[in-house]
């Protein structure tokens, strides 16, 4: 389904019409070809030593937390392109009560991502740190603190300059 | 204080550092982009990256204390900044803080009407590059003023 198209209502024939798709505020990329060609390379670099399948926890979590459109609508495809279950996407939301979904590794990435997210809020509390610490080798976690600072810094282009959801396909930018 | 790790793979190190300089490069605005990055670094917590760029910004920029100082309340404070700056710092706040929701459209808007297009894609890299520091410094708790990063 692509975005604003009419769908058939649950509750009956009717058709309902969505709200009208948002353009960008700006081609970030086109006026800053060299940020953008750094960004690249720092995702190829932070992405190395991560496991695939908790870097795309990490992403779509930052991502909503941050509130990011365009980078929830890519991650969550490229999620379920690569065998992610729509349960486990869902319930990244209300992690803290459906642990039992996740891989206590995985829970540990996701809980250091929101504090790393969430900065503003004062600090990455030691427990958080330290139960990372005990499931990561210091490489590991500063990869990891890694991927969730880049996923960050995309979220603050896609937000600032309201790059639209909806058109990405799964793979598009691999 | 001691570092939690000073580790950090020299691939993402030389990532970032050349991240940095494209974004400041196309800002063109040196005393602007120290600025900026204070007042994230402020935001965010981050006490190495404050020390290294209220130096900076000193030392290179010729900053004053008192426009220092008056960063955390530059709102207030009209006199001590051009309107071009606050604009600037209006922008730096709100994709700081995203967690609080998006960034509004006056906001954006008063940026755009003091940079270009490009300045502006440029500004909005000097400020994500200092979130993504500040995000690498206290997560690793590094000691400000302190020769590991």
């Amino acid at each position: 389904m692509t975005a604003n198209q009419n769908t058939t209502d649950s509750t009956g024939p009717a058709t309902k019409e969505y709200v009208h798709e948002h353009a960008p505020r700006l081609a970030w990329a086109k006026h800053a070809p060299e940020v953008y060609k750094a960004m690249i390379r720092l995702d190829a670099e932070a992405r190395k030593g991560v496991d695939p399948v908790t870097l795309e926890l990490v992403k779509i979590r930052a991502s909503q937390l941050n509130h990011c459109a365009f980078c929830l609508d890519m991650h969550s495809k490229d999620a379920l392109a690569a065998g992610e279950s729509v349960e486990r996407i869902i319930q990244l939301g209300a992690w803290e009560e459906s642990q039992h979904f996740y891989t206590p590794r995985e829970i540990a990435a996701i809980e250091l991502t929101e504090a790393i997210t969430v900065l503003t809020d004062g600090f990455v509390p030691d427990e958080t740190y330290e139960k990372a610490a005990k499931l990561y080798d210091e490489k590991e976690l500063t990869q990891l603190i890694a991927a969730i600072t880049v996923i960050n810094a995309w979220n603050r282009f896609g937000v600032s300059t309201r790059m639209v959801p909806g058109h990405y396909t799964a793979g598009d930018f691999k | 204080m001691t570092a939690r790790t000073t580790h950090l793979d020299a691939g993402v190190r030389d990532a970032m550092i050349a991240l940095g300089a494209a974004a400041k490069k196309g800002l063109g605005d040196p005393v602007l982009a120290e600025l900026v990055m204070i007042r994230a670094s402020q935001i965010n917590a981050c006490a190495f990256c404050l020390d290294m760029h209220v130096d900076l910004a000193v030392e290179k920029n010729g900053e004053s204390a008192k426009r220092i100082a008056l960063l955390n309340a530059w709102a207030e404070a009209p006199e001590q900044f051009t309107e071009r700056e606050r604009a600037a710092l209006a922008l730096t706040e709100a994709v700081t803080v995203l967690t609080d929701g998006f960034v509004p459209d006056e906001t954006y808007e008063a940026a755009a009407k003091h940079f270009g297009e490009d300045e502006l894609a440029h500004l909005l890299g000097v400020i994500t590059v200092i979130n993504s520091w500040n995000r690498l410094m206290v997560s690793r708790r590094i000691v400000p003023g302190g020769p590991q990063w």
